[in-house]
């Protein structure tokens, strides 16, 4: 009885989540779905046909999302592993602060921020460039990554450091064979995640790129604004496949460091 | 003052192939503290968690007195357990932990109140009720929360492993005030425990668990020096086991024929003496070994031998051991009122 | 090298990155909000865009109608999330497909989920559709607007749609490293199962709830796209309200944007506050 009413619930919640992707399916194989019909009046892939032939754009603007997220974590990897270190491994005055001022960008709205980002970047000369909004994303994206890698290296002991140093491996040999190998499941679940950090923004590509770096949300909402249910339908589904492999890769049962990592996710 | 009884107790974990308990039958007697002994994994804190109400067995009853509880839900048993680590809610004072139970039963809080105050007083705990758990030391903390579950007068106390968070300095001062405890208040008290030593120290009479069976119940002495089997010998240390024949008094072994005490049960068995009761030296059922090895314990010296190709131990007191030199031959004896007969494996 | 030189080595690209970015951004927003702008051959810094702003009738109602969607959506969320955490954490047929369900969830962007909304609860959406099917509608017009709506109710849908996952995977993480045992004890001291999770579990997961929930507003509150799909023409989110302003063509209304943007700021760090005292005592709360 109990089980049955568990099983119950959790088929409503399923239905719940699962709900809003029911009609993007169903758009995106529609040949015409005039209300009031349930199901489309012709089934057909000509949506996905137009969405991933070159003039729609979509697949340029794949390239472009997936370049300018994968640099962005690559940046945010490069500052935020030795900022990481220093949080998780020290106790320093000022660690509250520093703290602080990484919670701040991943947690106050980018329309606080956006305008004076804007305001840097164009006197950088930057505004309205890949390069620019590669930057802007490093703000939100960072922070995350900092979090990660400080909640990594607090579990590791840097004894294993001392240890390959005494057996004669330069700092190097130590970060590349002791090191890294140790901090690498975590490194990876943060990157990934920094990915698609950047790859679901919408308001700093928006104002950075000034209409000049289409990602493919931008893509989005415009398909979605003139009202081409089908090829918006389509899209949203492309846009959503990054996020579905990375969750297959990192997918196990809901463990305590799986959630612990995903906590620290912008919702 | 209640009897605890367990008929057939069974419990399976979903995906595990052997089962955790296998239809234990026990009878803790009323007002008895009783100790639940076996190594880790016997089954013990699942036999405490069936009690307790926070399993469902498989199959099998738990009795109060005679009666079925079996069904009811952990807060209707009146069996109250104290698990390994203190759990303490940390969201709530040391005052409101130890009242925790008689508010869920919204008794008026003057009431509540007055009794934490005496139950403050009786752990020693006097004037550390408004801080928080946190502040307390490890062994404030079990004392807190042996006595979150003491004021409510349980039915059953079940203590989990009550000594083993503390440090071993700490350890005696809070078995002392559990007998004292238990004895002042009279209620049947059953401990779980993996450390032998302590059941002895602690309970009056064992229960011991292996693989998830009872292997043997009842008062320390007798697990001690007459083991019902061989597991239950070697679980209490016991080293020296020789298989042979009993017949007319006399035991038939490798070792020669050995007198037994009167009334020794007759055919195969499995001979066995407690290293303490072999003597070195002359006495009854003489022998000489030759000595394989002195290893200094401290208090204690074990000394190993080997009889017409028979490993034995002994433990002796330190100050023999100056005189033994491995490789040279010893003469021992071992006595017939310490021999004890064990079923063949 | 020292301890001290390695830190500074250790966080430089970080705080540079941070300061000169995240830091000066807001510097420079503020700055601007007090029409300070030596570029325009503004000098005197003064508070008249805020108090435009102030004395707009849209900015207050967008203001109003941001906290409105933020807090519905972050209350409803939370109950429900709390629901599902306690839930999942029981075994039952098809636990593993709902895990994995929730945990997807949380990978899609918010722009997807509010496109996905808008297309079942619109007026020709599928929602509609089944009312027309069931009889209960002839033309679309006679189905309610669930959607760019004035009370954002397509927004909320949305928000609940997509943070629920969200605070059920923190609560999840939280119930894990709690454990059973709290609740045993409480159960073993007589509390029913009720009582044991209104006394023991949930002010032990408070903390974490709070935090989730702060992030959670936090999000909602400052959001662009999502009520740029979703939102009514009147009254605008806050953040779309803003951008707005700061997109006209009129120059004049630039700083009050900027006004707007320290506004949504300063209510982020009210939560920033609430979320970092959460998690404070949330780590003392499991030692």
């Amino acid at each position: 009885m109990r089980a049955n009413l568990r099983t119950l619930a959790g088929l409503a919640l399923a239905v719940f989540l699962v709900l809003p992707f029911l009609p993007l399916v169903g758009w995106s194989v529609a040949r015409g779905w005039r209300f009031p019909a349930l199901l489309p009046d012709q089934v057909g892939v000509d949506a996905w046909a137009y969405a991933l032939s070159p003039p729609s754009g979509v697949l340029a603007s794949f390239a472009v999302t997936t370049l300018i997220a994968s640099a962005t974590t690559l940046l945010a990897i490069l500052v935020g592993l030795p900022a990481g270190r220093a949080l998780g491994l020290y106790r320093f005055r000022g660690r509250g602060l520093v703290f602080l001022l990484l919670l701040a960008p991943a947690l106050l709205p980018g329309i606080a921020v956006v305008f004076g980002l804007h305001g840097i970047l164009l006197r950088l000369g930057l505004a309205g460039s890949i390069p620019g909004v590669i930057l802007a994303h490093l703000v939100p994206v960072l922070p995350y990554m900092t979090l990660v890698m400080a909640a990594v290296f607090a579990r590791f002991d840097t004894a294993f450091e001392d240890q390959a140093r005494s057996l004669g491996a330069t700092p190097w040999q130590t970060f590349r064979h002791v090191t890294l190998p140790a901090i690498l499941p975590g490194l990876m679940v943060g990157a990934l995640f920094a990915f698609l950090v950047s790859w679901s923004q919408y308001l700093l590509t928006l104002s950075i790129g000034g209409g000049r770096v289409q990602t493919l949300p931008l893509l989005l909402f415009s398909f979605a604004s003139a009202g081409r249910n089908d090829i918006t339908a389509a899209i949203a589904l492309l846009y959503i496949l990054p996020g579905l492999m990375i969750l297959a890769v990192t997918a196990r049962r809901i463990t305590g460091r799986g959630a612990a990592l995903t906590e620290r996710l912008h919702p | 003052m209640t009897t605890l009884s367990l008929h057939g107790l069974r419990k399976t974990y979903p995906g595990v192939g052997q089962a955790a308990v296998h239809g234990l039958d026990l009878t803790v007697d009323s007002g008895s503290l009783t100790a639940l002994l076996g190594p880790s994994g016997c089954g013990k804190t699942t036999t405490m968690k069936l009690i307790a109400g926070l399993l469902s067995p498989d199959a099998g009853e738990v009795a109060l007195d005679g009666t079925p509880i079996t069904t009811l839900p952990p807060e209707r048993r009146g069996i109250a357990m104290v698990f390994q680590n203190p759990l303490l809610f940390p969201h709530l004072t040391i005052a409101q932990n130890i009242g925790f139970g008689l508010r869920m039963q919204r008794l008026p809080q003057t009431d509540i109140a007055e009794r934490v105050a005496a139950m403050l007083a009786r752990v020693r705990l006097d004037g550390l009720g408004d801080r928080r758990p946190a502040a307390l030391s490890g062994g404030q903390q079990q004392r807190a929360a042996l006595a979150r579950a003491l004021i409510l007068q349980p039915k059953v106390l079940l203590l989990d492993e009550p000594l083993s968070s503390l440090d071993p300095s700490l350890r005696d001062e809070m078995r002392a005030l559990i007998r004292t405890l238990q004895q002042e208040t009279g209620i049947t008290t059953l401990v779980v425990t993996h450390d032998q030593a302590e059941a002895v120290a602690l309970a009056d009479r064992i229960v011991l668990m292996l693989d998830g069976r009872l292997a043997q119940h009842g008062p320390p002495e007798d697990l001690y020096r007459r083991p019902a089997s061989l597991a239950v010998a070697r679980f209490f240390g016991g080293v020296n086991f020789i298989p042979g024949r009993s017949q007319g008094g006399l035991f038939q072994c490798p070792i020669g024929p050995l007198t037994l005490p009167p009334g020794a049960p007759q055919g195969d068995h499995i001979l066995t003496l407690r290293p303490e009761a072999l003597r070195l030296g002359p006495g009854a059922n003489p022998r000489t070994g030759r000595i394989d090895f002195v290893t200094f314990l401290g208090t204690q010296t074990r000394v190993g031998l080997t009889v017409d190709g028979t490993a034995l131990q002994a433990l002796t007191t330190p100050d023999l051991a100056g005189q033994l030199v491995p490789g040279t031959d010893l003469t021992i004896s071992l006595p017939p009122e310490a021999l004890w007969l064990l079923p063949p494996e | 090298m020292t301890d001290r030189t390695r830190l500074a080595l250790l966080l430089a690209p970080a705080l540079l990155v941070l300061g000169g970015l995240f830091l000066t951004g807001l510097g420079l927003t503020l700055l601007r909000s007090f029409r300070y702008m030596p570029a325009l051959g503004l000098t005197e810094p003064d508070l008249a865009a805020y108090a435009a702003i102030l004395t707009a009738p849209g900015f207050l109602a967008s203001l109003a109608f941001s906290l409105w969607v933020a807090a519905a959506s972050t209350l409803i969320a939370a109950v429900l999330a709390l629901a599902a955490a306690l839930l999942l954490r029981q075994t039952f047929p098809g636990r593993a497909v709902i895990s994995f369900l929730v945990q997807l969830n949380l990978t899609v962007p918010h722009i997807v989920g509010a496109i996905g909304i808008l297309y079942l609860f619109s007026q020709s959406g599928s929602f509609a559709r089944l009312a027309h099917a069931a009889g209960l509608i002839t033309t679309p017009a006679e189905f309610p607007i669930l959607t760019q709506d004035p009370y954002g109710i397509g927004i909320i849908l949305l928000y609940v749609w997509k943070e629920l996952p969200f605070i059920t995977l923190i609560l999840l993480a939280n119930m894990q490293t709690l454990g059973e045992d709290h609740e045993a004890v409480a159960r073993s001291l007589g509390a029913t199962r009720w009582q044991a999770f209104r006394h023991v579990l949930l002010p032990l997961l408070m903390p974490s709830l709070l935090a989730a929930s702060a992030l959670v507003f936090a999000f909602a509150f400052g959001a662009y796209e999502v009520p740029l799909i979703l939102g009514a023409h009147a009254p605008k989110a806050l953040p779309v309200l803003a951008w707005q302003a700061s997109t006209d063509t009129d120059l004049a209304t630039r700083p009050e944007a900027m006004a707007m943007a320290v506004v949504i700021a300063l209510i982020g760090c009210a939560l920033l506050a609430v979320y970092g005292r959460m998690l404070a005592k949330g780590g003392a709360g499991a030692r």
